[in-house]
């Protein structure tokens, strides 16, 4: 008992300013043989300790018990203690520690995943990110761990407020490949493709040295979100993309650059024949549900087309054009896009006419210099930060080797 | 050390001369840093006649080497002006330079430069040395009188003058001994007209964060800038003033107020709803073109950084060949 409440004392002595913290800081580091063994009893003792004062004594002790095989019992004990933790920990006394504040976060969500409530877990994550986080620019391993938190818990809205920040550093390249591959997935969730769709090119275009699972599964979904979104799909990929990925992505998914094919001909009924032939392949990659999205938009990009060529329309012409069964579902799909803003038109209901208008905007409003204002300023940043990253690559002795050396 | 030169010289230094010192400087700096990932980009950079004389070799936070080289030009009677320059290798163990390769160099630049002499040598450091003068004086036998031009790479940004400084030495008598002594010497920049054009280009490119406007149409802009910044704080005050008379802080004056209705009358009447839309619309035109004007350019410079990235870390980088950029 000696040691522990030795231990206990310390901590309670030393964490008033920052020198003392840095001092116990190192004692705790040279102590962490004796905190490893005597876990179980510092647990017990943890009331003793205030987690916003203590929070690097706490910390550590922390990490010490939640080390070690994972059960139920021991899973259901620490979960209320780690989150009140992270909620109330002090900033300063953590950034020093990083490390082990990520190893107790990753066990935490173990535990909450073990307990098959993962809704427990997305808000003491959330707050444990934006503790972590030395700029709000910053990637931390913690960020894939919560939105995966997320995606099972399905509160895809908490997701999303991550997602909006910018990133431009990054801990672990690992970190980004899941953080893009796991966002993609909530964009998608909610409906947002073309954050999605951006999120996932840039997992398919991150620099790596080797094929990558990631990359490939994020590859398959990049495919069908860009014929949700866009209508179409070019397998070549731009240059920044690594010469690995390159070559090799497009050989792990034969079957879905098929179904780019057959979509590009414009024909419902193919597409339809070629997703029930190659049903099992699209199930066991969990994308089934993207697919069925993908005949559906299918019909929308039809009667896209035919408003570059018709200025009025029948409901029976659309309906036969675009293979429709009726003119009521015609109707009912043309309604839904103009809901959705993606087509302009007015329905005459008496005479089943559908007449085809083009773009209202007029771009003479002041909120419209507002978004072009905003736009110019973020740009205007983008250009200073690219401009530095090019000065510092032009630097780099890797790339003056390889330039001069030829 | 130094005290002011009375041997009656004048100098002129050319830049050419200027800028090989600060490149050989620059070059054998970034060769001495060390590279971020295992393959060590000093290899297979080609390292003819330089290397850093300082012996030190901890990668980090080592002292900046010293270059050394020569310079030579003519000496017409009393002024003697200074062409070019050469990098020496420098021998830490005899303190000397390669005298062979210089012999050699020499009659190189002969055959091409038949009036060039060699009439010194150069070297970094931001002063005079004691070690110095052994190479000085072995330059001796060659020219009796040389000068030691020195380059101070340490960028200081409130020294407006060139970090340059041209050494002679004169025999001084100090404490009964005479001894060779350096002595600063005054000099002026002399230029030919491809040495104008290079110095103007390097003048112009654009600094990354974004300083003083070198550009006409920047220059214009921030007179616009300021022109209307001023006119805005005058209205401010005005409008400062005749609050504080509404509130009655201060007498009414009304010629000033006549004034002031006056200019407002002047200001122009258009309020009408179509006024307001064409001007929205081509201010938005304006903006929008603002927009892609700078995004041209945030493109091209993205553009110029992928290259480089793919140059610099894909192992098959692809040459020639192009994709579609998306």
């Amino acid at each position: 008992m000696d040691s522990v409440q030795a231990l206990i004392t310390q901590i309670q002595g030393l964490s008033s300013s920052a020198g003392d913290v840095s001092r116990l800081h190192s004692n705790l580091k040279q102590a962490e043989e004796t905190i490893f063994s005597e876990s179980a009893r510092l647990f017990s003792a943890l009331d003793q300790l205030d987690p916003s004062i203590h929070s690097l004594g706490y910390l550590y002790i922390l990490e010490a018990c939640s080390s070690g095989p994972l059960t139920k019992e021991r899973a259901a004990a620490l979960v209320l203690p780690i989150s009140r933790f992270i909620n109330a920990c002090a900033v300063e006394q953590i950034r020093l520690a990083p490390e082990k504040f990520i190893s107790v976060c990753k066990r935490f969500k173990d535990q909450v995943m073990l307990l098959e409530a993962p809704m427990r877990g997305v808000a003491p994550l959330l707050t444990a990110i934006r503790k972590l986080q030395t700029s709000s620019e910053h990637l931390t391993p913690l960020h894939p761990e919560f939105l995966l938190l997320c995606l099972l818990a399905k509160c895809y809205k908490t997701g999303l407020s991550v997602l909006h920040d910018d990133i431009s550093e990054v801990d672990q390249p690992r970190d980004l490949f899941l953080y893009c591959y796991y966002g993609g997935m909530i964009c998608i969730g909610q409906k947002r493709f073309s954050k999605a769709l951006e999120l996932l090119h840039n997992v398919v275009t991150a620099p790596m040295s080797t094929m990558n699972a990631i990359a490939v599964e994020a590859y398959k979904k990049y495919i069908l979100v860009s014929l949700i979104h866009h209508g179409q799909f070019s397998t070549s990929l731009p240059k920044y993309t690594s010469s690995v990925a390159q070559r090799n992505l497009k050989n792990f998914c034969q079957p879905y650059i098929e179904l780019a094919n057959s979509y590009g001909t414009g024909k419902i009924t193919e597409l339809q024949t070629y997703v029930q032939t190659n049903k099992e392949k699209f199930e066991s990659d969990n994308n089934l549900g993207l697919v069925e999205q993908v005949l559906a938009s299918m019909y929308k990009r039809n009667i896209q087309r035919l408003t570059q060529t018709y200025l009025t329309l029948s409901l029976e012409d659309i309906a036969n054009t675009v293979q429709l069964s009726s003119a009521k579902e015609a109707e009912m799909h043309v309604l839904q896009m103009i809901q959705d803003g993606e087509i302009y038109a007015t329905i005459n209901q008496k005479d089943g006419m559908v007449r085809f208008l083009e773009d209202p905007e007029q771009y003479k409003t002041c909120e419209m210099i507002e978004h072009i204002d905003s736009a110019i300023q973020r740009i205007m940043a983008l250009s200073n930060k690219l401009t530095g990253m090019d000065e510092q690559i032009s630097c780099d002795p890797l790339y003056l080797g390889k330039c001069t050396g030829w | 050390m130094a005290s002011s030169s009375s041997s009656g010289l004048t100098f002129k230094l050319h830049p050419l001369v200027i800028v090989n010192i600060s490149d050989h400087y620059t070059r054998v700096k970034s060769q001495m840093h060390p590279p971020l990932t295992a393959t060590n980009g000093s290899d297979g950079v080609d390292n003819t006649s330089s290397s850093p004389s300082s012996s030190s070799s901890s990668p980090s936070r080592s002292p900046p080497p010293r270059v050394y080289g020569c310079v030579i030009g003519i000496q017409r009677g009393r002024t003697v002006e200074i062409f070019n320059s050469f990098e020496l290798l420098y021998d830490p163990s005899t303190h000397s330079l390669d005298r062979a390769f210089l012999e050699k160099k020499q009659e190189l630049y002969k055959k091409v430069f038949p009036h060039f002499y060699i009439l010194g040598w150069y070297s970094t450091g931001s002063d005079a040395q004691e070690s110095d003068m052994h190479i000085h004086k072995a330059l001796m036998d060659i020219n009796e009188s040389p000068v030691y031009v020195l380059l101070n790479p340490s960028i200081n940004h409130a020294q407006k003058d060139l970090p340059v400084t041209i050494f002679e030495s004169e025999l001084h008598v100090i404490d009964g001994i005479p001894q060779l002594i350096f002595v600063r010497a005054s000099y002026t920049i002399e230029t030919v007209e491809a040495e104008r054009i290079s110095v103007d280009h390097v003048a112009h490119l654009k600094p990354s964060d974004g300083g003083s406007a070198a550009t006409q149409l920047a220059a214009h802009l921030t007179g616009t800038h300021s022109a209307i910044k001023m006119l805005n704080s005058r209205i401010r005050v005005l409008h400062h003033y005749l609050l504080s008379m509404q509130k009655g802080d201060i007498p009414c004056e009304n010629s000033l107020l006549r004034q002031v209705s006056s200019l407002l009358r002047r200001l122009p009447a258009i309020e009408s709803g179509k006024f307001q839309d064409d001007f929205l619309m081509e201010y938005n035109d304006t903006l929008l073109i603002t927009y892609l004007a700078m995004f041209t350019n945030c493109s091209s410079s993205m553009n110029e950084l992928v290259d480089k990235f793919n140059t610099a870390y894909d192992r098959h980088s692809r040459r020639g060949g192009r994709t579609a950029f998306f």
